[in-house]
């Protein structure tokens, strides 16, 4: 099997000045293969953001290395798409430019912009840009439309579209959907497994939610630590192959509820979120 | 009613209330000048309207009585009267320092910015800046003198001194509160250190600085106004300070409306304009 991202031997530990250094993660092993959809979850606390961040670049591990195409990359870079829960987009721009900042920053510098290139390139991408939108199951009227005048679900559909104008190879998704209300979250997560069929990007999602777990991903993994004080490791991996998804592309219920007890049972505290009342459709 | 919570007074009532302090003080001044005057008709201090109109009149009508009226004083047209009276010329010695200290903050700006952005940048000015802030801007300016001189410049320092350390610290505090999760957006975004700096932070952090700026108007007016009746030959406060020796009341009210005004202006304009210029910003 090829693989896009390996983590090896991770550990994480947060000092914090007068305390003993809590660990967060240790010797972590995890390897990702180019299309994989990654479905990270665990109760709150028990660094599955600190996984993202990891592979992200945002944050550095205390021991182990990060991999990207067998590579140490230092910071965040346009090959690793991101889409947080909050902040996700710019609130200074404008829907359109939000999306088409990505390759107008890669390509151009600031006298660039000064360029006729820069102008008619710009056109360009606009078109994409509401090529992005429709995609997204937005209308065209949203295109000058401030962030904030946007309902959150439109919102993470922006930052969506912002992140794939990028063509990342990992698309990395943090909580993305986790302020939203059912019914929207469950239009996302259409939408997600669509685009992910569809350009075939390798994305990693982290949530708390096992069901949406169990639906986005064709690979789920649980974190969970033994105690308050442990650090947290894999307790829990599990394939979801499409066999056990009926037609809808949801995982059949009763396939669901044996996964769930297992995870529920490899997590021990039981603390983690199930929301089977979205599955009743 | 008076002290009720959930009031919700009528239009006319609230025009009423609003204005009522104004009303009450113009006619407590007019009442106070007219007893005066009946006592002594020459009073001075609480200058009669008529003489108010006398002082107005002599200020945007004619130079600088220390100057030479030009010759052709008494034929000019009355916008030329405007632009070589004394208070138009005041205003403008006034305006050009305040437009000087306006433009070093510009730099002032970009230091917090980039103090914000990159902490090596950060560790290297901020402790120093912390300290300057301290100082008291007033207590260097005997300082300023000998080492500036009594002219423009010393002037212009003053107000950079007593400001800009407020502006640095604040822009570098906004900067500093930009959610990560914009920065690493900006990265993935194909970005670099500058891209991040100036087209996300600084654009994002914009409208606050303005704002923190207009705040901060009061102080620059205050600096510019010590330096000026200190040390100068011309200004708004220049002439303030002037006219206190000839009990010069009958200007000095006009004057302070005037300044008062001007800043006003200053203010609304700047309100509009970064209304104008972010319309995505919401908030006061």
């Amino acid at each position: 099997m090829s693989e896009l991202i390996r983590l090896d031997k991770i550990g994480v530990e947060y000092r914090i000045h007068g305390h003993a250094p809590k660990k967060v993660l240790e010797s972590l092993d995890l390897t990702i293969a180019p299309g994989e959809f990654i479905a990270v979850c665990g109760q709150t606390g028990c660094g599955k953001s600190t996984m993202l961040r990891l592979i992200l670049g945002a944050e550095r591990p205390s021991a182990g290395r990060v991999l990207i195409d067998g590579l140490e990359l230092p910071r965040p870079d346009r090959n690793r798409g991101y889409v947080p829960q909050k902040y996700s987009l710019f609130p200074d721009k404008t829907v359109l430019d939000n999306i088409t900042f990505g390759p107008e920053m890669e390509e151009f510098g600031l006298l660039r912009r000064l360029t006729p290139r820069f102008q008619r390139r710009r056109r360009e991408l606009r078109d994409a840009a509401y090529g992005y939108l429709k995609q997204m199951g937005l209308r065209e009227s949203d295109a000058n439309k401030y962030p904030d005048q946007l309902s959150g679900g439109m919102q993470q559909r922006v930052a969506i579209a912002q992140a794939l104008i990028m063509r990342p190879k990992i698309l990395l998704m943090d909580e993305a959907f986790s302020a939203l209300d059912p019914a929207t979250r469950a239009d996302m997560q259409k939408l997600v497994r669509t685009l992910w069929a569809e350009t075939g990007t390798t994305i990693l999602f982290v949530t708390h939610n096992i069901a949406e777990a169990l639906y986005l991903g064709t690979r789920v993994i649980v974190l969970g630590k033994d105690n308050p004080d442990a650090s947290a490791k894999v307790v829990f991996e599990l394939s979801v192959p499409d066999s056990a998804r009926s037609a809808s592309g949801y995982p059949c219920r009763d396939e669901i509820e044996r996964m769930t007890k297992l995870i529920e049972d490899a997590a021990m505290s039981g603390r983690l979120e199930v929301e089977m009342a979205e599955f009743a459709g | 009613m008076l002290f009720r919570i959930d009031a919700s007074p009528n239009r006319a009532t609230a025009w009423t209330l609003s204005w009522f302090l104004f009303a009450a003080g113009i006619a407590l001044y007019f009442y106070t000048a007219h007893n005066r005057h009946v006592e002594n008709p020459e009073d001075k201090v609480v200058p009669s309207l008529r003489q108010l109109g006398q002082g107005l009149s002599d200020s945007i009508l004619k130079p600088d009585s220390e100057q030479e009226a030009p010759d052709d004083q008494a034929t000019m047209s009355l916008a030329k009267k405007f632009f070589t009276s004394m208070l138009w010329t005041d205003t403008v010695a006034s305006a050009k320092r305040f437009a000087w200290a306006m433009l070093l903050l510009i730099p002032a700006v970009m230091l917090g910015l980039h103090m914000g952005m990159f902490p090596v940048f950060g560790q290297f000015f901020l402790r120093f800046i912390l300290f300057f802030d301290k100082i008291i801007a007033l207590s260097v300016l005997p300082i300023l003198f000998i080492a500036f001189g009594i002219d423009e410049l010393s002037k212009i320092m003053l107000i950079v001194i007593g400001v800009t350390p407020t502006i640095i610290l604040d822009t570098f505090n906004l900067a500093k509160s930009v959610p990560q999760e914009q920065i690493v957006k900006g990265f993935t975004l194909g970005a670099q250190d500058f891209g991040v700096a100036y087209r996300i932070v600084l654009r994002q952090i914009m409208p606050r600085v303005l704002n923190s700026i207009r705040l901060n108007l009061k102080s620059i007016m205050l600096f510019l106004f010590a330096g000026e009746m200190i040390a100068s030959q011309d200004g708004l406060a220049f002439r303030i300070a002037l006219l206190r020796r000839h009990m010069g009341m009958n200007v000095i009210i006009p004057y302070v409306l005037w300044v008062a005004l001007l800043l006003f202006l200053v203010d609304l304009t700047m309100r509009v304009a970064n209304r104008k210029l972010h319309p995505w910003f919401r908030e006061a």
